[in-house]
């Protein structure tokens, strides 16, 4: 279970302060498909950022897994993002030196990456259609290829909670398609909980959780 | 206990393998980072590797120098007796009996009497650079000489004995010979002298190889030094016997007899213009640091002190080891200049580079990388950068001194040894990743989502 409770999220743009979040609370229970729609400047990816303790709320609490955010030390989040978090992003955010496999392994270069996990990962880029492009880097590979990269990355650590921030907003539909294809089967097939921010609701299912935002916070 | 010692080697170089595996991929992800931004890491790379080969240059001439009185002293296994605070024989002068007196101590085999003068013209033309000394032998001694390092020396024809005395025979060494076109048989004009060479020695030392050697009463006769004066005794002890303590009897010796190097002295620069010039000059060593007209107080200090300076091969090679130690320091100051602004170099390449991608480091963090690791990651790439330039630069110094010593052989010898070559390098990788170190703590201590908003 994933509780957010009375979240706010105040930053500085230029001279302006723009306050994203306001006193935001929600619960987003565990292995459902979760997506978070509204307009733009409603906070959707504030949210996730909080969720995916990439960003740090100015108040309120955002509790994963018994674990409370805003008290896990430096070192604790970063070890919370290697192990329990996968993110996909909307541009892809591959790194342009690195090979698909590579960009998959990319999380555990700092502690070395052991033949198993290279495997693993190869397994996982075969598994998302990208068998004979193992080698290439992302110049070489087209928008899909490389959210498809992204997932396996994400794919890769088995991840409590995956976020990802309009996946699909650089792909064309079928790409779009095939991409929330495989977000379902992760969760499906390893009971993630996956959290989702999008302006489309076209891939919207019954069965699915959705928060709509506004202002910062929850639409009535 | 034998067993740990032997296991340490193989357990240190076990736990090295097992990092540099660990960092593999990061080494390599680094290294991939550099080569994506080629032109600007090989101009950094050139930066460091000017002045990494400046610095190599630079520090060959004091390793040189260093490396040459090495060699050149442990050629020379006897005792040099001078006049304190003479800096080389060429300013020391000493009564001429005193060498009788030096030879009959207890643990003395030979003593040589010796004189050295400058070579001012040589085949008509000055001679400042490399600088010729004549160097005149008491002949019937050195013929008694176990070891002499001219003798061992010698190359062609035969060395001065005894029976070439009030000749104007000499033996020169081969940078000499060759300097002037000269051979066996061949005569060389110096300072007026039509002398009639009849040997070369090599010692290749560019402290030894510099001499004329002639008779002394010849080389007495040029530099106008009077019979009662030498410039210094070479004592060669026998067998067995402890240096040191042959020195320390030599020295207790000479207590308190400075006024008879005054004397002689001053009995020198009256017939000797040049020698009172020098000596006016500060030139000429005074004893102890007492001045030429003694007071009584000069006496009673002078009185408590030997009159001599023994000096071993030690001594020497500990004199210019000082006289190095002020040369580093120069060094240091010109190497810091080029340092500094390879320094430069390597910070604005870590900083740009590190601006470029801070989306990268969002990225990272946000896949779980830690500060520290955002750290490592750009520490190794400016150490690369740093271990590029250091290697390429200690290669540019190492092919740059051996062309200038073979381009000018009877010039100072430079000299870049592993020790320096080593020491250059990893000064080098320091000094890369120090450049790195600030960009680095910029980019490691953004939270990932400024990383990312700021990109």
């Amino acid at each position: 279970m994933i509780d957010v409770d009375n979240v706010t999220k105040t930053y500085r743009r230029g001279p302006a302060e723009v306050r994203a979040l306001r006193g935001l609370s929600c619960q987003i229970p565990p292995g459902v498909l979760t997506f978070i729609v509204g307009p733009s400047g409603s906070g959707k990816s504030s949210l996730l950022y909080l969720l995916g303790a990439l960003d740090q709320p100015t108040s309120g609490e955002v509790t994963i897994l018994g674990q409370r955010l805003t008290q896990l030390t430096g070192r604790q989040r970063d070890v919370f993002r290697r192990d329990q978090v996968g993110f996909v992003f909307q541009n892809f955010n591959l790194l342009a030196n690195l090979t698909a496999v590579e960009n998959v392994l990319v999380p555990y270069f700092p502690q070395g990456v052991p033949p198993a996990r290279r495997t693993e990962a190869i397994e996982l880029l075969k598994r998302v259609g990208l068998a004979d492009r193992l080698d290439h880097r992302p110049s070489q590979l087209s928008g899909g290829e490389q959210q498809r990269v992204a997932i396996a990355r994400a794919l890769l650590k088995r991840p409590v909670l995956v976020l990802a921030d309009e996946p699909t907003g650089e792909l064309d539909s079928e790409s779009g398609a095939q991409i929330y294809g495989y977000l379902r089967q992760l969760r499906d097939e390893q009971g993630s909980t996956v959290v989702i921010v999008t302006h489309d609701r076209t891939h919207i299912q019954p069965a699915d959780n959705v928060l709509s935002l506004r202002d910062g916070k929850l639409a009535t | 206990m034998r067993e740990i010692r032997l296991r340490r080697p193989f357990v240190s170089g076990f736990l090295l393998v097992v990092i540099l595996l660990k960092y593999l991929r990061m080494f390599r992800f680094a290294l991939k980072n550099l080569c994506s931004r080629l032109v600007r890491t090989l101009l950094a790379l050139c930066g460091l590797t000017v002045a990494i080969a400046g610095m190599v240059g630079l520090f060959s001439v004091a390793e040189g120098i260093e490396a040459s009185v090495s060699a050149t002293f442990a050629k020379v296994p006897g005792l040099a007796v001078m006049q304190p605070g003479a800096p080389i024989p060429l300013f020391s002068r000493l009564p001429s009996d005193w060498g009788d007196e030096i030879g009959r101590l207890t643990g003395v085999h030979v003593v040589h009497r010796e004189i050295w003068a400058r070579a001012n013209i040589i085949e008509g033309k000055p001679c400042f650079n490399p600088p010729r000394f004549l160097f005149g032998s008491d002949l019937k001694e050195a013929e008694n000489l176990r070891y002499s390092v001219y003798r061992e020396g010698l190359k062609e024809g035969r060395i001065l004995t005894a029976a070439d005395r009030g000749t104007l025979h000499t033996v020169v060494s081969r940078a000499i010979a060759d300097q002037f076109k000269k051979k066996v048989g061949d005569v060389l004009h110096v300072d007026g002298l039509e002398l009639e060479i009849i040997g070369i020695y090599q010692c290749n030392s560019l402290f030894l190889d510099v001499a004329i050697i002639l008779d002394i009463e010849l080389v007495r006769r040029v530099g106008r030094i009077g019979p009662e004066s030498v410039c210094n005794f070479y004592v060669e002890p026998d067998l067995n016997v402890d240096r040191a303590r042959l020195a320390e009897r030599i020295r207790e010796k000479f207590i308190g007899r400075s006024r008879e190097i005054r004397q002689a002295n001053a009995d020198q620069q009256a017939a000797n213009p040049v020698q009172a010039l020098l000596s006016a000059m500060g030139a000429s060593a005074p004893v102890n640091g007492t001045p030429a007209k003694g007071s009584q107080a000069d006496d009673d200090s002078a009185s408590r002190e030997s009159a001599v300076e023994v000096r071993d091969s030690d001594d020497w090679a500990r004199e210019f080891k000082h006289f190095s130690e002020d040369l580093d320091i120069f060094l240091f100051l010109m190497t810091g200049i080029g340092v500094s602004i390879a320094f430069v170099g390597i910070v604005n390449t870590m900083l740009m580079s590190v601006t470029e991608r801070f989306i990268e480091f969002g990225v990272l963090k946000a896949n779980g990388w830690s500060n520290g690791d955002v750290l490592r990651l750009i520490s190794f790439e400016s150490g690369f950068l740093g271990l590029g330039g250091g290697v390429v630069g200690c290669a540019l110094g190492w092919l740059a001194t051996h062309a200038i010593n073979a381009h000018w052989p009877t010039r100072i010898h430079l000299y870049a040894g592993p020790r320096l070559l080593a020491w250059s390098v990893c000064f080098s990788i320091v000094l890369g990743v120090l450049g790195g170190l600030y960009p680095a703590i910029r980019a490691s201590r953004m939270m990932p989502m400024d990383a990312i908003r700021r990109g």
